[in-house]
């Protein structure tokens, strides 16, 4: 019976998304989830998905007058075009410029969070939305009902929340629309999908077979990136501490610096801390339980589409899957508290290809469809 | 309405004026060196010196503010003085800006959310007035973000773009107004050199010119934040492009790597070169035509020690193509070259203005030369190397005499920036008394 609603939930969530952009609307059967997600979460009881509700989310999302001076739109730093991070820069820029304390996670399923936040401090996505809006490095919208007021002032959104909910803007219909939207971003059916779950042989290398015995063997990478046989999102949202937080994001002594046309220097740190504003000290899943064994746990993310979603880890630290993968391969950082499941594994460099080339198997047949959410908004 | 259409008619008579400047060729265009051959230029003795003023946190309002400052010695009462300071509300990352074609107006800049504040700066050149506010820009431009250089142009404004509302990256355009605000077209940097910052044209020769910096995400970033991620540093210009100007077509992309930034044109007949310096790998490019009629660029020096990463940042050119100030933010350094031979660039002074310095402005006599200390908000540097100022020289050929300074934290105005001079006796030649009745409406309304 639960699978049952869970069909038909799916379903109708996937009909909906795609009379949008949302999802690859040639999927042979719109009433199966992409080939490799796990049976979906229902949404919340009081926000069944309705196609008025995505609509509105997504016009939300992409509009940057959700900030009080109108720069900053969630897609900012949850960018279509940028796996729904962004690349370019290791920490998310948000108003006048500040610096985001940690890396933004993609977004592609985030249905599929029971946790939110690399720390796990949020539990729907229908309240989360209320902490980027009124960040003071995000959004920076003095409060939430700042911007809900703003929001019923401009052209359109109040007959839109109107049709969506029969409510005008408020809180709790301002995180419905986004969190219905946000439950679209769906990917999967990848190469590794096709394989795996799908029973296509020829659908991955043989690199990328061998890449994943290392998975599950070798690397230990699947005791935290769990793989159920029913379906996977590669991330088992448990709160593991992987020695990362113990890597400087501004090395000590000097900073190698690649100026262009091949000028490399290395900057003196005092010249560094001439410019630089320090960020705020992270403490990992512990700010939320202040249980000592947390310190430095995050939240083991999927790797769905992972190969789109650099920089690396909660601070960016890591630039590429290649430092990822070295990373692992060394072992850590050995700090203090580190998982014991992160030691050294001694990989030779084609195990770290198959492995690389593994990951990169992991990216959904839809992306390059999602990429283009960004180009139906017409409030930017 | 009819104001428009009145300004119109002086926007042209202004051209005529500046057309056969450029026509006579013996005169030099502007007060202000390397200004648009477009402008009308005041000749002698400058009264005002307009700086457009980032607001810093805990300083004053806080607010970005245009700050008029005494610069005529012959007025003792004024000279050094600040006396007015008009805030437009709010911190919008004040950059750049420029005048209008009749110089009766003067558009500002902010970086971070694109607004642009028009000041009449005619009707009392001591005290400008804000008469507008465009806040579309983003819209109407279809999606250019970060209005920097603002270069008149018949009748229009010209506004070259750094970023785009899309993903807050390079990629970005350059958007034309009419002298009345109005949109008139974007027209976005070609895909092998999307980047964007300066713009000049060089009418006689139907060149313009065009530099490239970086998107929002790293102009607005920490400083710091920046150059300790590599991802960011990936993210800076690395072209030229060299347009037909009539045709608004790029014709040229030059690979000047390291993000160049100030475009100066040469202002001699048959000088037809310009130079930029590069930011990041500190060094002075020159841009010059070649016989064959098409443009190369050659990198002729080093600004400094690349490796120390001094950062060029504003330039000045002589009037007589002679002589090249070259501004280093990280060291403070204002270097003075003998640029004669375009080829071979000679430091002939190297002076120490601060902790910190940006902005250099020359006046045509080559006499007064007038630094500001702001780079960026998230640029500059922090504790006691922040100094903020407005220091003003004269240059006899060889040294920068101090002449006077105008502490801008002192003074609780915030971090000064790009430098514009004005003048009584320049709006008292212009005939427009009409119009000024009708910006005093504007104004107080
Ligand atoms: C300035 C950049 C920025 C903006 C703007 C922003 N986010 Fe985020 N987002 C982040 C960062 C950084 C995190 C991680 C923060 C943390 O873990 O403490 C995050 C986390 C999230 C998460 C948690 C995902 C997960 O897997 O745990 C969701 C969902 C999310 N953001 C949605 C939104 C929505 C919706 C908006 C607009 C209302 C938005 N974001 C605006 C940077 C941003
Ligand atoms: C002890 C549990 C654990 C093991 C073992 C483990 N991971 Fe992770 N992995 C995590 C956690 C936790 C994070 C997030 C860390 C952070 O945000 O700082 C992570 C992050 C990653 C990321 C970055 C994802 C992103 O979007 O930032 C990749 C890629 C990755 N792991 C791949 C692997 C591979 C490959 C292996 C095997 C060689 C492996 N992991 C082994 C727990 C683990």
């Amino acid at each position: 019976m639960a699978f049952l609603l869970r069909h038909l939930f799916v379903g109708v969530l996937l009909l909906l998304a795609c009379s949008s952009a949302s999802l690859a609307a040639d999927s042979a059967s719109p009433a199966t989830l992409p080939l490799g997600l796990p049976p979906l979460p229902s949404p919340p009881a009081d926000n069944p998905p309705t196609r008025e509700k995505i609509a509105l989310g997504r016009r939300l999302f992409f509009d940057r007058r959700l900030s009080p001076n109108d720069t900053m739109s969630c897609a900012m730093c949850h960018l279509p075009t940028q796996g729904f991070t962004v690349n370019e820069t290791r920490l998310a820029v948000g108003i006048n410029g500040q610096t985001t304390r940690r890396n933004s996670p993609t977004l592609y399923n985030v249905a599929y969070q029971r946790l939110l936040f690399h720390d796990g401090r949020e539990f729907t996505l229908e309240d989360q939305v209320i902490s980027p809006l009124t960040n003071p490095v995000e959004m920076g919208n003095p409060s939430i009902g700042y911007v809900v007021n703003k929001i019923r002032g401009l052209p359109g959104y109040r007959e839109q929340f109107q049709q969506a909910f029969g409510e005008d803007p408020n809180v709790a219909t301002l995180g419905k629309a986004l969190a219905s939207y946000e439950r679209t971003l769906l990917s999967g059916n990848s190469p590794f999908d096709r394989w795996y779950f799908g029973g296509e042989k020829d659908a991955v290398s043989a690199q990328v077979k061998a890449g994943f015995k290392i998975f599950r063997g070798k690397g230990q990478c699947f005791t935290c990136h769990t793989i159920d046989k029913t379906g996977t999102l590669f991330g088992g949202q448990s709160f593991r501490n992987t020695g990362v937080a113990q890597l400087a994001l501004i090395p000590e002594k000097e900073v190698a610096v690649d100026l262009g046309g091949g000028l490399v220097i290395q900057m003196p740190r005092a010249q560094v801390d001439e410019i630089l504003t320090p960020l705020g000290k992270d403490l990992g899943r512990y700010e939320v339980t202040h249980d000592p064994t947390d310190l430095w746990r995050y939240k083991t993310p999927s790797l769905r589409n992972v190969a789109l979603t650099a920089p690396y880890m909660h601070n960016g630290v890591l630039l590429t899957l290649e430092d990822v993968i070295d990373y692992y391969d060394r072992g850590g950082t050995s700090a203090d508290g580190q998982d014991p499941r992160v030691s050294p594994l001694h990989l030779t460099p084609e195990e770290k290809q198959a492995l690389l080339a593994l990951l990169r198997s992991f990216t959904g047949d839809n992306v390059t469809v999602l990429a283009k959410e960004g180009d139906v908004a017409k409030d930017r | 309405m009819r104001q428009f259409a009145r300004r119109w008619r002086l926007a042209l008579g202004a051209l005529g004026v500046a057309v056969a400047f450029v026509m006579s060729g013996r005169e030099i265009h502007a007060d202000e060196t390397c200004q648009s051959p477009y402008l009308p230029k005041i000749t002698g003795q400058e009264d005002y010196l307009y700086v457009w003023t980032l607001g810093a946190e805990g300083v004053g309002d806080g607010s970005d503010k245009l700050a008029t400052i005494g610069a005529n010695p012959a007025k003792q009462d004024q000279y050094g003085k600040v006396l007015s300071s008009v805030s437009v509300g709010g911190r919008h990352e004040a950059h750049h800006g420029g005048f209008n074609d009749d110089r009766r107006y003067l558009w500002l800049g902010g970086l971070d959310d694109s607004k642009i504040f028009i000041f009449d700066v005619a009707s009392n050149p001591a005290k400008p007035t804000l008469t507008k506010t465009i806040d579309t820009f983003v819209k109407d431009s279809g999606g250019v973000v970060g209005p920097h250089t603002f270069y008149p142009l018949p009748g229009r404004m010209l506004i070259t773009g750094l970023s785009n509302d899309k993903d807050h990256g390079g990629k970005t355009g350059m958007v034309e107004y009419s002298n009345e605000g109005k949109y008139i077209q974007t027209l976005w940097m070609p895909d092998n050199a999307p980047y964007g910052y300066d713009v000049r044209v060089q009418p006689h020769l139907n060149r313009m010119l065009t530099s490239s910096f970086t998107g929002w995400n790293n102009y607005m970033m920490d400083f710091g934040q920046m150059v300790a991620d590599k991802e960011a540093m990936k993210r800076f210009g690395q072209t030229m492009v060299l347009w037909d100007f009539h045709a608004r077509k790029p014709i040229q992309t030059f690979e000047v790597p390291g993000a160049p930034l100030e475009v100066r044109w040469a202002l001699q007949p048959r000088h037809d070169y310009a130079f930029t310096a590069t930011a990041l790998t500190s060094k002075l490019w020159l841009i010059a035509q070649k016989a064959d009629g098409t443009f190369e660029a050659k990198d002729v020096g080093n600004i400094g020690d690349p490796t120390k990463i001094p950062l060029p940042v504003d330039m000045s050119l002589s009037a007589d193509d002679q002589t090249l100030f070259v501004n280093t933010f990280m060291d403070g350094m204002c270097r003075v070259y003998n640029v004669g031979d375009p080829t071979k660039p000679k430091v002939i002074h190297e002076q120490k203005i601060g902790a910190q310095v940006n902005m250099v402005s020359q006046t045509w006599d080559g006499k007064r030369v007038y630094f500001t200390s702001s780079l960026l908000a998230n640029w500059d540097k922090k504790g006691d190397a922040n100094e903020q100022f407005l220091k003003v020289y004269t240059w006899d050929g060889k040294a920068l005499k101090p002449t006077f300074t105008v502490d801008f934290t002192k003074e609780n105005l915030g971090r000064p920036h790009i430098m514009h001079f004005g003048q009584e006796q320049f709006y008292k030649n212009q005939i427009y008394t009409e119009q000024k009745a009708d910006s005093a409406k504007v104004a107080s309304r």
